[in-house]
């Protein structure tokens, strides 16, 4: 059907003017570029084009438009993909650059070519595969029953993952929690005369330990904190809709 | 005596209407001590639907069976709505619905994550197990032929509004405008009105019925679909199988799907964030099932709203929202025709019930509330509470959708999943095999959360 081919058409006139007319478009004022907004996104109206109304947007001051960046860049990722779905089946290749990488063969990666000495280098792995993926965010490629993707992290031990990731912020950690753990014994010593063992015979010196260690391993960063609270928000946010119909039952219902 | 006369009257000023766990068998509770209308008891209830879908459909049948005065008001009764079209086995028995409705019965389901890894969802169905996929046309028109067959009356035409009566504690009816199909040859409809006891909304997303009773707003998603026809040699492929891919290029925080249908497949995506760059999601879709679906043809294009969460209000005096006009639509699946129909049965029995068992002479808002969504709740508010845990845990980005995928390959996974969506019931498992799997749940989201902090790390120093 005749529903995408303008696009790519209309796609490619409208940027060519756009960038023509950037010029203009900042001496004129709004009411005039209003008018050409219109015209535009009427003449796209069958297609839905939200993106060519927000392309004359962005010609204008940043903050009249809400994300012109995002908008700009979708037409462009767009004009980039639209042109393969030609959907009369008409080729139409776009160049859309394949992951590459020697040691990627036939959907998975040959440990072989991982090896350092007689055993492999997970750390390699882990790093590959990362390169890997962010290749693919930047540039999704189309999943095919005869090259199908076989990886899956599962592949690498236990313990690389602990060794690479796990073990220098526990370190960190244990580090931060021996100097303070030092340094607080010593200044509750000098304030009440108890020393280390008497410290822990004691009730609520225990309670603190413990608050100290959970402290520790769910707040890492200063960030952690509103992740937590958002957290705890979103976890109740769907029960408060559902809920939100019974509220009527305690609050009114007696004027009826 | 006279004792009881002082101790009655207090109790019919409406007291009792606050506190829903009062034994029904107070005389008087709902209304005044003065019979405000003529009407004897035992004259049928009067009930409109306004929908004819499964919702409305499945109501209708429901209070018609029942003997309830029902009309089923809809407005277009040749339209196809835009749809998956799948629907749970259990719904194919609970609904007695005839095998030859059926136009696939598919029994893989492939998810693609981000990088591509694919993992077949369907290893552990036994024989006879499928996911039924119909066309919504034909669904509909069987509900609703069901439905008259009851005794339920169907009219064509449009809703417009609704006027409550003055007080709903009096007897008086709910009077419902609406449009009148045109009879062929005419160029306009007619407006009537019906005067009726109890109203259902089933009139979807975007519910009127909604509207005019004031039961708020929800957030909703937005579907895109295109219906494309393949070559034979590209159909085959999906012959019992449907596709589901996760990644932030075919949608934030939903999935696109390629689910085949009659003698097509249609193909789309969906979300709630950034609605108005779902063309370009809709492009990612096509872009990472290009190999399957080149060469095809588009037929249709479709768009509905999904809602994300019920609305604030259901039951508003003698009104109930059923099915999309109330929001029941899971998270993660998007899944809506069972709840739909199950609802609407559901509140259809909940009146009759009602009506029958106390003779009163009006159905009051408690009444639904009590008998219609306390139990609704009940029964279905674990699974959307779940679902909803898991599209906040599994759709979050792109290294969240990888461990998903990772674990969907685990057979007890696919197990548990097939079993609760075939049968919408908890699926009982092994203790011990559950603990394995929150054992490997957590690992494989700490993986994928280090590979996803890799990846930043790496975009990082890119752009540095």
């Amino acid at each position: 059907m005749a529903l995408f081919s303008p696009i790519p058409t209309a796609l490619s006139t409208l940027s060519s003017k756009c960038s023509l007319s950037t010029k203009p478009l900042f001496t004129l004022p709004n009411r005039r570029n209003l008018s050409l907004f219109v015209t535009r996104s009427s003449a796209d109206k069958g297609e839905g084009m939200v993106g060519s109304a927000a392309v004359e947007e962005k010609v204008e001051k940043k903050k009249e438009s809400p994300s012109p960046d995002l908008e700009e860049k979708k037409l462009e990722e767009e004009e980039k993909e639209e042109s393969p779905l030609d959907s009369n089946g008409a080729a139409v290749k776009v160049e859309i650059p394949k992951f590459q990488d020697p040691r990627w063969v036939g959907g998975t990666w040959d440990l072989k070519q991982f090896e350092k000495g007689d055993k492999i280098d997970w750390d390699a792995v882990i790093d590959a595969e990362a390169r890997r993926r962010k290749w693919l965010e930047d540039y999704p490629e189309a999943s095919s029953n005869e090259e199908p993707i076989i990886f899956d992290t599962s592949i690498i031990p236990w313990w690389a993952w602990i060794k690479r990731f796990h073990l220098p912020e526990a370190e960190r950690l244990n580090g931060r929690a021996a100097m303070i753990g030092f340094f607080m014994a010593y200044l509750v010593d000098s304030l009440t005369g108890l020393g280390l063992v008497d410290q822990m015979g004691n009730f609520f010196c225990k309670t603190l330990l413990f608050i100290a260690v959970v402290w520790v391993l769910l707040i890492r960063d200063n960030e952690d904190i509103e992740k937590l609270r958002k957290i705890l928000d979103e976890t109740t946010f769907y029960d408060k809709q559902w809920q939100a119909t019974w509220q009527d039952d305690t609050s009114s219902d007696s004027k009826k | 005596m006279a004792a009881h006369l002082h101790l009655s009257s207090p109790f019919s000023t409406g007291l009792p209407l606050k506190s829903p766990r009062r034994p029904r068998r107070i005389p008087s509770r709902s209304s005044l001590p003065a019979p405000v209308s003529a009407r004897s008891v035992g004259r049928p209830l009067r009930a409109a639907i306004i929908g004819g879908g499964p919702a409305g459909s499945s109501a209708a049948e429901a209070l018609a069976a029942a003997g309830v005065e029902t009309y089923l008001i809809e407005r277009s009764l040749a339209g196809s709505k835009p749809c998956g079209g799948a629907i749970p086995l259990c719904m194919l028995d609970e609904f007695s619905i005839p095998a030859h409705l059926v136009d696939r019965r598919v029994t893989s389901m492939r998810i693609l994550s981000p990088s591509n890894l694919a993992v077949d969802f369907g290893r552990t169905l036994r024989p006879g197990e499928h996911i039924p996929m119909l066309r919504r046309e034909v669904l509909d028109a069987f509900l609703r032929s069901r439905a008259q067959s009851r005794g339920a009356h169907l009219l064509p035409g449009l809703f417009t509004s609704l006027e409550p009566p003055s007080s709903l504690s009096s007897g008086e009816p709910y009077l419902i405008h609406y449009t009148s199909s045109p009879a062929p040859g005419a160029l306009a409809g007619t407006p009537s009105t019906l005067a009726i006891d109890v109203v259902v909304g089933a009139d979807g997303a975007n519910s009127r019925v909604a509207r005019s009773i004031s039961a708020g707003t929800y957030s909703s998603a937005i579907a895109f679909q295109e219906r494309i026809r393949l070559p034979p040699e590209k159909m085959a492929h999906y012959e019992d199988l449907a596709e589901m891919y996760v990644g932030s290029d075919v949608s934030p925080d939903f999935y696109g799907w390629v689910f085949p249908k009659c003698d097509h497949v249609a193909v789309g995506t969906g979300t709630v964030m950034s609605k108005t760059e779902i063309k370009k999601y809709q492009a990612g879709i096509r872009a990472r099932a290009w190999s399957k679906i080149a060469g095809g043809e588009v037929i249709k294009v479709e768009a509905h709203p999904i809602p994300e969460h019920p609305r604030p209000r259901r039951v508003v005096g003698r009104v109930a929202l059923v099915g999309d006009a109330a929001g029941y639509v899971t998270k993660c699946s998007g899944e809506g025709i069972y709840f739909a129909a199950k609802s609407g049965r559901m509140c259809g029995e909940a009146i009759a019930r009602i009506w029958n068992d106390n003779s009163k002479d009006v159905v009051t808002e408690e009444d639904l509330k009590r008998e219609y969504l306390r139990k609704w709740d009940r029964e279905y508010l674990w699974m959307f509470r779940f679902l909803d845990l898991l599209q906040r845990v599994f759709y979050g980005s792109n290294a969240a959708k990888e461990a998903l995928v990772e674990l969907c390959g685990d057979e007890y996974v696919q197990r548990m999943t097939f079993e609760s969506y075939l049968y919408k019931r908890m699926a009982v498992g092994d203790w011990r095999k559950d603990l394995g799997l929150v054992w490997r749940t957590v690992g494989s989201l700490a993986k994928a959360g280090i590979m996803g902090k890799e990846v930043e790390r790496l975009r990082t120093l890119a752009e540095c």
